[in-house]
């Protein structure tokens, strides 16, 4: 009873009985011959190229890198400030001396 | 052995498959969780069986939403299995294989299926049924006057059938060969298409009124 209770449900859901009946007179296609044989072929050629594609681009992700830091690192240098330019503490006296001598020269010839 | 997780499933196949190496032993009736550990291991074997053993279901389903069967339905159904390759590493067996499975499927079928229609919006380019050589366009005109035009045999129910199933909306043929075909319950269906138990028993009602009205003539002659 309780069965054909379930089974009742099950259809009033579903199809309905002669639905059910009439669409299983009509199966779906089953694969090709050869199916699984194919797409594993289709698969081992995909992998194949996808190793080319990964291991030129792993060496053009080195080339990228390279290329980055050559310009990162040119910057830098270019930009640093020469160490040539220091000033020594002689030389800033020097420079005072040698203003001092200018004034008191110039004093001389203004008759100061 | 039956409560592993994925991870020491993936080891444990790796081990059996270093046996089956040494000593040329493959188990055949190995579950579908244990077979996609093996596969997730790089196992080609075992994905040749996960193919043999699935093929029909998937290309069957391929071949019923494209229209019919024929090169595109196989093609498409082969991207699935790459795509099941693909994701065997990410594959968690807490459901059904097949319930998982059919997601795959669905999702790859709505993918093509929108891409043609793209293509046929844009170009006006119609696909033909490879069998008939008739155009899939032509064979949803009309097909009330086919069948009435035509003897009733089997070969023209079928056809009777297929050009009904194809004239549903794609969610509503989806659920109707799940069911139908596949003998799956309303709460799988609803976790493949994404729907709710609800939404997936009113499409079963809309495709099964719409069915129902198309093969009329069917229905009452078989009785």
């Amino acid at each position: 009873m309780d069965k054909s209770k379930a089974s009742n449900h099950r259809q009033e859901e579903g199809l309905g009985q002669e639905l059910e009946q009439l669409l299983a007179k009509v199966a779906p296609p089953k694969a090709p011959a050869w199916f699984a044989a194919k797409t594993l072929a289709r698969l081992r050629e995909e992998r194949g190229s996808s190793k080319a594609i990964g291991s030129w681009g792993v060496g053009w992700r080195w080339i990228w890198a390279a290329g980055t830091a050559a310009l990162v690192a040119g910057w830098v240098l270019w930009d640093r400030p020469k160490s040539g330019s220091e000033i020594s503490d002689a030389m800033v006296f020097a420079a005072l001396d040698a203003l001092v001598e200018q004034e008191e020269e110039n004093r001389w010839w203004a008759g100061l | 052995m039956g409560r592993l997780n994925f991870a020491g499933r993936v080891t444990r196949a790796l081990q059996e498959q270093e046996n089956a190496e040494l000593f040329g032993f493959m188990p055949e009736a190995m579950s579908d969780g244990d077979l996609m550990a093996r596969v997730a291991s790089g196992d080609e074997e075992a994905f040749r069986q996960l193919i043999e053993r699935h093929q029909d279901r998937v290309y069957g389903t391929v071949a019923r939403m494209m229209g019919g069967a024929g090169p595109e339905a196989e093609e498409a159904a082969q991207d699935i299995f790459l795509r099941v390759w693909r994701s065997a590493g990410t594959y968690r067996p807490e459901g059904r294989f097949v319930t998982w499975l059919m997601t795959v499927v669905r999702n790859q079928i709505f993918t093509r299926t929108g891409q043609r229609k793209r293509r046929r919006d844009i170009d006006g380019e119609d696909v033909v049924d490879p069998e008939s050589g008739e155009s899939f366009m032509e064979k949803q005109a009309d097909p009330q006057v086919r069948m009435a035009s035509e003897v009733l045999s089997g070969k023209e129910l079928e056809k009777a059938v297929e050009v009904a199933c194809a004239e549903l909306p794609e969610n509503q043929r989806l659920v109707v060969h799940l069911r139908q075909y596949e003998g799956l319950e309303f709460e799988e269906i609803g976790k493949i298409t994404g729907m709710s138990l609800t939404a997936v028993k009113a499409l079963m009602f809309r495709a099964r009124e719409a069915l129902k009205k198309k093969l009329s003539g069917y229905l009452t002659a078989s009785k």
